[in-house]
């Protein structure tokens, strides 16, 4: 195959986790949660993902087990957070600890191994080749052929755009961040709306967290989430959680992951080339604040 | 909240934390007694137990100074990971490369250690002055790159070929601060400092600005504090101290190298500390004392009751979360409470 179709593939790949964690971000976003727990959600879900599917040898159940664990966490960071009214931000960083050193933990006293798990046992999560469209060439290549929750993320995109900004629920999540008094003058009650979003952002969390270890690479590493949670939350913060938005940067933190891959086999030091999200969020993080600037005067 | 009450919070999340370990264990089917004893054992009960666990103190209570007075100046620096390891490299690479004689070397490599660690949480707090970057994602983005950025130096370009994993080589013998029995002895240099700091925060002009920056920046800057100059300061400062926490591990720890992964989670170990002591400079302390002996501890549970000493990582986010609950409980409930008994008191007066 060629370059480009491997680079465009490869960054789709990337984007998929930060895309769908930061999708689940926008709701809490909109209710006015800071949510920096997205990070341990998703490695929670990577993990129990594959606890899941190795012990039950199927990958649904391996997906299923990514979204209850991570929903468990989110469910534990609302119940602080928003129940109460402990420092979100405080909680947010013991959330992730807990993740990660439970995930790290379960993966000694499950396994017995230390770093990483891989086994052929974990079934992964199947790839979808689209009718018709897998046998033209090239194009074929590039938009057929992905994990499921390759497609699942775009629509879920368009679908989260449409639940925040077309429905009643969307409407009430958004009140809830803009002035919680007055929603609760009109009935709602904003402790059981920002609940609902936490809970959702841990839903798509477990799902990110599923793609990351049965999905793109059929494993568990210790800390396997490696800051995508904070690459979205970054994005979130960037284009203030506008679903589309997120999906187009997404797209492009994807693309920088996959030249760090693709790059791995020249004569740069994978380790320069592994930066280059990271270097890429400080970037835009750079650009978004100058533009904040300007419109500001 | 008064030292007093803090320290009461600070225990009771500490105590709900151990029992919910404890049940931890026994689901797991372990003895909790068992591993409870093997944690003692190994942190306090003898001479050799007692000097890990003041090792694995030391650089806690550098890192969990540098979250804390960050944090207590309103300066969200989360770059402790990246910062310690900046400066145990420039210490490790000082190590071997310095040829001046000890008394001088010694305090060069701590102060370059400071100053490296400096200069990575002065680079998020030169974007936040200059560009208006948020320093609570730049710091986190820096630490991913200042982990690959070390790795590339000991897998390139400084790697020791006769290690067996991506490392220096070891710096010059007489740099060391260990004893022969291993004993860190920059533990007298990190509690100087802690002291040092706790005299900032108590008696400077600048610690005082930077509490008050703290509960209110606005505020603080109507006051007359110079807002901008102290938040660059207290970044320093607490890059400062990771990194000098980085560089006493490389001189006083067992390694004397800096090898992959060193240091493992002291920075992240630091950020817990200041958020269970609540930015305290004493309490940051105490606290980093007790982590040290887990720490110390745990490494023994694994060898006598086989449960892994990534355990303490769990406990100690236990810990942290039963903490901050208990706090936001009491706060939560406690103001309810008052603002009742207040209410009554008018209601009956008038």
């Amino acid at each position: 195959m060629n370059f480009f179709a491997v680079l465009l593939k490869e960054s789709i790949n990337s984007a998929t986790p930060i895309l769908l964690a930061a999708l689940g971000g926008a709701f809490t976003y909109y209710a006015n949660v800071f949510n920096i727990a997205m990070e341990g959600m998703m490695l929670t879900g990577a993990y129990f993902g594959v606890i899941g599917s190795y012990f039950f040898g199927s990958w649904a159940i391996g997906l299923l087990f990514a979204i209850i664990s991570s929903i468990i966490l989110s469910t534990l960071f609302s119940f602080f957070a928003v129940y109460l009214h402990s420092d979100e931000f405080v909680t947010g960083i013991a959330i992730n600890m807990l993740a990660l050193g439970g995930t790290t933990y379960l993966l000694r006293s499950t396994f017995h191994v230390k770093g990483a798990f891989i086994s052929s046992k974990i079934i992964s999560i199947p790839s979808w080749k689209i009718p018709f469209l897998d046998h033209i060439p090239l194009l074929g290549k590039v938009i057929s052929g992905y994990s499921a929750i390759v497609y699942i993320g775009f629509l879920l995109a368009i679908i989260v755009d449409i639940v925040i900004f077309h429905t009643s629920f969307g409407l009430r999540l958004r009140a809830t961040g803009e002035e919680e008094v007055a929603t609760r003058s009109l009935g709602i009650n904003p402790l059981t709306v920002k609940f609902i979003s936490a809970v959702l952002s841990g839903l798509f969390c477990g799902i990110a967290g599923a793609f990351l270890s049965l999905g793109y690479i059929n494993l568990f590493s210790e800390n396997m989430s490696n800051g995508r949670g904070w690459i979205s939350l970054t994005i979130i913060i960037l284009v203030k959680a506008r679903p589309l938005g997120i999906l187009l940067l997404s797209l492009l933190f994807g693309f920088f992951g996959a030249l760090g891959v693709m790059l791995q086999n020249s004569s740069i030091p994978p380790q320069f080339t592994s930066m280059a999200p990271y270097i890429a969020t400080l970037f835009a993080l750079y650009v978004y604040s100058k533009q904040k600037r300007k419109g500001s005067l | 909240m008064s030292r007093f009450r803090k320290f009461i919070v600070g225990i009771l999340g500490l105590i709900v934390g151990l029992i919910l370990s404890i049940l931890i264990v026994k689901m797991q089917g372990k003895s909790p007694l068992e591993v409870y004893k093997a944690l003692f054992g190994y942190s306090l009960g003898s001479l050799l137990s007692i000097i890990s666990t003041l090792n694995a103190a030391t650089p806690l209570i550098l890192t969990g100074l540098s979250a804390a007075m960050a944090w207590d100046a309103g300066a969200i620096n989360l770059g402790q990971p990246g910062q310690f390891l900046i400066g145990a490299i420039t210490a490790a690479l000082l190590g071997i490369y310095l040829p001046f004689p000890v008394w001088i070397s010694i305090p060069l490599i701590l102060i370059g250690a400071a100053a490296a660690g400096a200069l990575w949480s002065g680079l998020a707090a030169f974007f936040r002055q200059k560009y208006n970057m948020d320093e609570f994602v730049s710091t986190l983005m820096l630490n991913f790159i200042a982990e690959y950025f070390t790795t590339y130096l000991v897998t390139y370009p400084f790697l020791d070929p006769k290690a067996y994993v991506a490392s220096t080589t070891a710096i010059r013998k007489a740099f060391t601060l260990a004893t022969p029995d291993q004993f860190n002895k920059g533990i007298y240099l990190a509690v100087l400092v802690a002291i040092f700091t706790w005299w900032i925060v108590k008696r400077w002009g600048i610690g005082y600005e930077w509490h008050m920056i703290g509960l209110n920046q606005r505020f603080a800057a109507v006051g007359g504090c110079k807002t901008e100059r102290d938040y660059s300061l207290a970044m320093l400062y607490s890059g400062a101290l990771s990194g000098l926490a980085g560089g006493i591990l490389i001189l006083g720890g067992t390694q004397h190298r800096f090898m992959k992964g060193i240091g493992g989670n002291f920075g992240w170990d630091g950020v817990m500390l200041a958020m269970i002591a609540n930015n305290d400079v004493i309490m940051t302390v105490i606290f980093a004392f007790f982590f040290g002996a887990l720490k110390a501890g745990g490494i023994g549970m694994e060898f006598d009751t086989s449960v892994p000493s990534e355990f303490i990582l769990v406990i100690e986010a236990i810990i942290v979360i039963s903490v901050v609950a208990t706090r936001a409980t009491i706060d939560l409930y406690g103001g309810k409470l008052k603002a009742l008994v207040k209410t009554r008191r008018v209601v009956k007066n008038s």
